[in-house]
């Protein structure tokens, strides 16, 4: 790993992603696994649990350090909602390395342009 | 109703989780990661860890075990229609083996009052079988008022 490199991952959410996702999480939440709900209460639809959106993001990192033990800290806000049929882009960038410490920080992006999580950071050993 | 802040420091009663191989495997399917440390059990066998581990963001699914009665805390009497999951912080210590017995508790370790929006946070932390930190979780929701 090396200061300034740079990575990218996507994924397209597929139409039971939210489904498959409150199975293994737990959360049920109508917004999530019921589109009608979710138009309801005026979201448009079904939305993507925001702690899968993370998921796929601290992917992104694991995939680029091979070694999931290495990861030691991540941090997010969840600024806007996935909709289910979303393509959500994650271009990462290693801003820092220091005392055996890797930073970086990613970008999470629908299609549009929307972000989706902001100030996404993750600390790793390198 | 603004969440007073007195219940800052109110702590939940702690929840044992057993971590078992295959719900490692489900949750990494769900979320797209079939990194092999978590899905390939040959692999796992002869990695450094020795058996199938679980991607760190699964300290999530036991992590909900101790959100939930922050949501339903009946003293606290969040507006659940109008919170939201804010932000999020982990930091992440002892991997997660396929086997371990994870005990979390929580606390809550902020609320803010602020204009449109309050703010709680909760710290949730997790524990192995060995008294081994796994992972401290920052929750943070906004409820709209």
């Amino acid at each position: 790993m090396e200061k300034g490199q740079t990575f990218q991952d996507s994924e397209v959410v597929d139409k039971y992603r939210t489904l498959y996702y409150a199975g293994a999480s737990g959360d049920y939440n109508p917004i999530h696994i019921d589109p009608e709900f979710g138009k309801m209460v005026g979201l448009g639809g079904a939305i993507l649990q925001g702690l899968c959106t993370m998921a796929f993001a601290t992917r992104s990192v694991t995939n680029l350090i091979g070694d999931p033990g290495k990861l030691k800290k991540i941090k997010c806000r969840f600024s806007a909602p996935v909709m289910v049929e979303d393509t959500i882009k994650m271009q990462g960038t290693v801003t820092d390395i220091k005392d055996g410490l890797g930073y970086i920080n990613l970008q999470v992006t629908t299609q549009g342009g929307a972000e989706v999580l902001q100030k996404f950071e993750a600390v790793v050993e390198v | 109703m603004a969440i007073d802040i007195k219940f800052i420091g109110k702590a939940y009663a702690p929840y044992t989780y057993d971590v078992c191989k295959e719900k490692i495997k489900e949750y990494a399917k769900a979320v797209k990661t079939l990194d092999p440390h978590y899905v390939d059990e040959k692999f796992a066998k002869k990695s450094k860890y020795g058996t199938i581990i679980a991607p760190p963001t699964f300290a999530v699914v036991f992590g909900a075990n101790l959100i939930e009665p922050v949501f339903t805390d009946k003293e606290l009497n969040l507006n659940m229609s109008m919170l939201v999951h804010g932000e999020q912080e982990m930091d992440f210590f002892e991997v997660i083996k396929a086997g371990d017995s994870i005990t979390t508790g929580a606390v809550i370790s902020d609320i803010k009052n602020k204009e449109k929006v309050d703010t709680i946070t909760v710290e949730v932390t997790s524990k192995n079988q060995h008294g081994k930190l796994v992972c401290r979780g920052l929750y943070t929701f906004v409820v709209r008022k």
